[in-house]
C-alpha cells in the first residue's frame, strides 16, 4: 500500500450558507497523481482550493473536519499558513506570471523566503525552469518580461515558480484549460514527469487528460465524493452508476 | 445590387453627427489657443518668451511684467502637494482594495467621493478661515522650532508663520486632489485579476508583499494617470489658492511666505489691469499655463505608452 501524503477526513466546506462539500474524506498518495473530475459545479475546484486554504483570502468562509499533512491538521486555527502554501504549491486555470521579469518571477518565492544571495537564486532559478522543461525557451532571456512568453510557456513558468521553492505537493487547478493541444500535452507529461518529486492533485475538466496522467481519480458530484479508486479502475469498470454515467458521457 | 447592400442613411447620419461632436473638441481648443495668442500678442512683442519667463519683475506701474515668480510659485506648490497627496492617496486606495473589511469599504469610498464634490471656493473659504489659523498658530511654529533647526532644511522654514503662505495653499490643494488620485487608484487597483493576487499568495506572499509586488507594478499605469490628472488640477487649481497664497509677486525658499500662482494672477488682477500691456501680460500668462499643461499631458502620454508596451505583448 502507497503512503498518504494528505488524507482529508470528513471535510465540510461552506461558502456562508452555502454547503459547498459534504463529508469528504480521500486519501491523498504521496508521489501519485490524484485527478478530481466531475461537473461544473460540483465542489471539485472548492476541494482543490481547501488544501491551500486559498478560501481563507475571502470572508464568510468555513470549514470543518480535517485535512491531515504532516500529522497536523492542516485547517487548525495554528496553522501559518505562509507556510503552508509553499509546501503545497498551486497552478491556476490560466498563467499568471507576475509583471517582472522572467528570472524574477521563478526567483519570487525564494526572496520572500529571505533568499538574497545572486548565485543561489540563479542555481534555484535554473532548477526549477529545468524541472518545468522551459530552461532551454527562456536561458537566453531571462530578463525579459515574463508577458513576452506564449500561453504555454507562461503556464510552464508558473509551474517552475510553484517548484522554486520545492514543495511537495502542487495543485493544478484545470491547468490546460486555457492552452492549445500543443502546450496541454507538453503539460501533461510534465506532471507526469513531476511526481517523481512531488505530489500532485488536478482538477480537470477533461476526462481524457485524467485518464492519460493521473493514478488516482476522485469523482464529485454536487459537493459530494461519490467515488475514489484507482484511475484505470474509474474508467473501465466503476462501482458507481453516476460515476459511469458521467463518464460514458451521459450528463455533464 | 441588392437593398441590402447600399449604405444604410441612418447610419451615416449618425456618423456624420458623432463626428461633427467630435471635431467641435478639436475646433474649440484649437479657438481657445488663437484666443490666448492673439490676445497676448502684444506683451509676447514687448517681452520675447525667453525673457518673459526669466523676468522676476511683475511691476505694473513701471509696465515691466515677467513669468519667474508665477512660474516658481506654481511649480512649488503643484509639486508640494504632490508629494503630499501621493503617499496618503496610495495609502487610502491600497485600505479600500485589499485591507478594509467589506463594510467600510462603500461608506469610505463615498467619503472620498464627497471630498471631490466639495466645491474649491468651499475649500478656499475653509482655508483661509480655519486651516491658515492652525496653520499659523501651531503648525508652522512646531515645523519652525523643528525641522527649520536642521541645517539646510531651515532656509525652508524662515520668516514669520503668517498662515497665508506656500505650505497652506499646498496642503489645500493636495486635500483636494487626494479623492482624484484615490480614486482613479482604487479602479486601477481593481483591475489586478484576482487570480494573479491569488497567485502570489499562493507562493506564500503576505498581503504586503501581494500590493507591493503585483497589485502596485500591476496597475502602475493607472496609478500614474491617476497621478498626472491630479498634477493637471493641482496646475489649474484657482479659487481654493487665491484666498491662501497671498498673490505676492516674488520668489521666497521659506514655504511660510506669501507668493503667487499663475492661477491666482490672473484670477486676482484682471480688474486692475489697466493697461493694455498688463492686459496682454495676463493672457501671456494664460497662455503659458494652457501650453504647461499640454506639455504635462503630452509627457504622461508618452510615458504611458512605453511602459504598456514594456508589459503587455
Amino acid at each position: 500500500m502507497e503512503e498518504k501524503e494528505i488524507e482529508v477526513k470528513e471535510l465540510n466546506f461552506y461558502y456562508g450558507q452555502v454547503h459547498a462539500l459534504k463529508n469528504i474524506n480521500l486519501p491523498v498518495y504521496k508521489h501519485m497523481v490524484t485527478a478530481l473530475i466531475g461537473p461544473s459545479g460540483c465542489g471539485k475546484t472548492t476541494l482543490l482550493r481547501c488544501f491551500n486554504r486559498m478560501h481563507d483570502l475571502y470572508p464568510g468562509n468555513r470549514y470543518t473536519g480535517e485535512i491531515i499533512f504532516k500529522e497536523k491538521n492542516i485547517l487548525g486555527d495554528d496553522i501559518d499558513l505562509i507556510d503552508l502554501r509553499s509546501r503545497i504549491g498551486m497552478v491556476f486555470q490560466k498563467p499568471t506570471p507576475f509583471p517582472m521579469s522572467i528570472f524574477d518571477n521563478i526567483a519570487y518565492g525564494l526572496k520572500l523566503r529571505g533568499i538574497k544571495k545572486r548565485s543561489e537564486l540563479s542555481e534555484r532559478v535554473e532548477r526549477a525552469l529545468r524541472h518545468a522543461a522551459l530552461w532551454d525557451e527562456v536561458k537566453d532571456k531571462l530578463n525579459e518580461s515574463a508577458y513576452a512568453l506564449s500561453g504555454g510557456q507562461q503556464q510552464r513558468l508558473v509551474i517552475a515558480r510553484a517548484l522554486a521553492v520545492e514543495p511537495e505537493v502542487l495543485l493544478f487547478d484545470e491547468p490546460t484549460s486555457a492552452l492549445d493541444p500543443i502546450s496541454t500535452a507538453k503539460i501533461e507529461e510534465l506532471a507526469v514527469q513531476l511526481k517523481e518529486e512531488v505530489t500532485i492533485i488536478i482538477v480537470t475538466h477533461n476526462m481524457q487528460q485524467a485518464a492519460r496522467i493521473s493514478d488516482w481519480t476522485g469523482f464529485l458530484m454536487l459537493g459530494e465524493l461519490i467515488e475514489f479508486d484507482r484511475t484505470d479502475k474509474i474508467f473501465t469498470s466503476p462501482s458507481q452508476k453516476l460515476t459511469e454515467d458521467y463518464i460514458t458521457g451521459r450528463f455533464g | 445590387m441588392t437593398k441590402g447592400l447600399k449604405k444604410n442613411p441612418v447610419d451615416f447620419l449618425f456618423g456624420t453627427l458623432t463626428g461633427i461632436a467630435s471635431l467641435s473638441v478639436v475646433v474649440l481648443i484649437g479657438g481657445i489657443f488663437y484666443a490666448l495668442l492673439s490676445e497676448s500678442k502684444l506683451a509676447i512683442e514687448s517681452f520675447g518668451v525667453f525673457k518673459f519667463i526669466t523676468t522676476i519683475d511683475w511691476d505694473p506701474v513701471a509696465e515691466v511684467f515677467g513669468a519667474a515668480t508665477t512660474l516658481y510659485g506654481t511649480a512649488v506648490t503643484t509639486a508640494l502637494s504632490l508629494l503630499f497627496a501621493i503617499p496618503v492617496a496610495l495609502g487610502i486606495a491600497v485600505f479600500i482594495t485589499e485591507i478594509a473589511p467589506g463594510f467600510l469599504k462603500g461608506p469610505i469610498g463615498v467619503a472620498i467621493e464627497l471630498l471631490a464634490a466639495i466645491p474649491s471656493i468651499i475649500y478656499g473659504m475653509w482655508g483661509l478661515f480655519t486651516l491658515a489659523p492652525i496653520m499659523e498658530m501651531y503648525i508652522e511654529p512646531f515645523l519652525q522650532s523643528t525641522l527649520g533647526r536642521v541645517p539646510g532644511l531651515g532656509i525652508l522654514f524662515e520668516g514669520t508663520p503668517m498662515g497665508i503662505d506656500l505650505l497652506t495653499a499646498s496642503v489645500i490643494l493636495s486635500i483636494m486632489i487626494i479623492p482624484f488620485t484615490a480614486s482613479v487608484a482604487r479602479d486601477s487597483f481593481n483591475l489586478t485579476p484576482p487570480i494573479v493576487k491569488e497567485s502570489a499568495y499562493a507562493v506564500g506572499a503576505t498581503k504586503w508583499e501581494v500590493v507591493k509586488d503585483v497589485v502596485l507594478p500591476y496597475s502602475k499605469l493607472g496609478v500614474f494617470g491617476g497621478v498626472v490628472l491630479s498634477l493637471g488640477r493641482a496646475l489649474g487649481e484657482t479659487m481654493a489658492v487665491a484666498f491662501v497664497l497671498g498673490n505676492n509677486h516674488q520668489i521666497t525658499t521659506s514655504l511660510f511666505d506669501a507668493a503667487a500662482t499663475i492661477t491666482v494672477s490672473l484670477a486676482n488682477e484682471f480688474t486692475e489691469a489697466d493697461t493694455d500691456l498688463y492686459l496682454s501680460s495676463l493672457y501671456y500668462l494664460a497662455l503659458i499655463l494652457f501650453v504647461m499643461s499640454f506639455i504635462t499631458l503630452a509627457i504622461a502620454k508618452f510615458f504611458l505608452l512605453r511602459a504598456e508596451r514594456r508589459y503587455s505583448r
